[in-house]
């Protein structure tokens, strides 16, 4: 066997395992805060996340309470959230699709601002 | 191929097209010499317009059909959109109306109408525009 011959088997094995990975599971990770913290008012306060957006996601959304606070182009990072006011609020990170469709991938936390 | 992305790659196409023929036949009824083509004009933008509005409605319906939901958009994007659905409301009654009763208008009505088709058909270029780079 000649050793060009295996070029096209490494090219094919190299290009099923890259479509391995592109058929990994969506995901959605909130590293910080944590559930249940208590965050403070007068600090910059941030979402630190990571996204797997998995064959049909695209990018995610950033929810505080149900509204839209951010697009998050990033797959991993952070961002800094508006000044929350004080009591219980909801934030929550959804991976959608490039239509901008949340997928039903999300991660969510509750915080309390004092 | 994934289906998903197969239904909204065939409904941007249409959508897609349904641009080229509304700014298309505006200009090019408004081009010194073509106006003997405007009747045939007209239908290119009347049917522009409808398939503007249904696959902008179709895009909506795949989000739908696949996750129960619409795409999530907010702010300069809803307002965007909101332009947009104008105009093509505003550009279909307007054509057809052109269609249906233009023969009795004065050279002049017909050339202002045909400047507000192209206005409207430019508002709605550029508002998708917005609505791209902004959701």
């Amino acid at each position: 066997m000649r050793i060009s011959s295996i070029y096209p088997i490494l090219g094919a094995a190299l290009l099923a395992c890259s479509q391995i990975s592109f058929a990994q599971d969506a995901s959605a990770k909130i590293t910080s805060p944590a559930d249940g913290a208590r965050l403070d008012a007068m600090a910059q306060n941030k979402v630190v996340y990571e996204v797997v957006p998995g064959p049909k996601g695209d990018h995610s959304h950033l929810y505080v309470d149900n509204k839209e606070a951010a697009i998050l182009k990033e797959l991993k990072g952070s961002h800094t959230l508006e000044k929350l006011s004080p009591g219980q609020h909801d934030i929550c990170v959804k991976v959608v699709n490039k239509g901008h469709t949340p997928i039903g991938v999300e991660k969510c936390v509750k915080v309390t601002v004092n | 191929m994934d289906l998903q992305n197969l239904s909204y790659a065939a409904i941007q196409v249409v959508h897609n097209f349904g641009a080229v023929a509304v700014v298309g036949s505006a200009v090019c009824a408004l081009w010194p010499g073509l106006a003997g083509m405007r009747k045939k004009l007209a239908w290119v933008m009347l049917a522009g317009w409808a398939a503007q509005a249904a696959s902008g409605g179709a895009f909506g319906g795949v989000s739908w059909l696949y996750y129960g939901r619409f795409p999530d958009i907010h702010g300069i994007a809803v307002a965007a959109l909101l332009i947009k659905m104008a105009c093509a409301a505003a550009g279909f009654m307007l054509v057809a109306a052109y269609l249906y009763r233009g023969i009795g208008w004065s050279e002049r009505a017909r050339q202002a109408t045909w400047r507000a088709l192209a206005a409207l058909a430019a508002t709605a270029l550029t508002a998708a525009a917005f609505l791209r780079w902004f959701s």
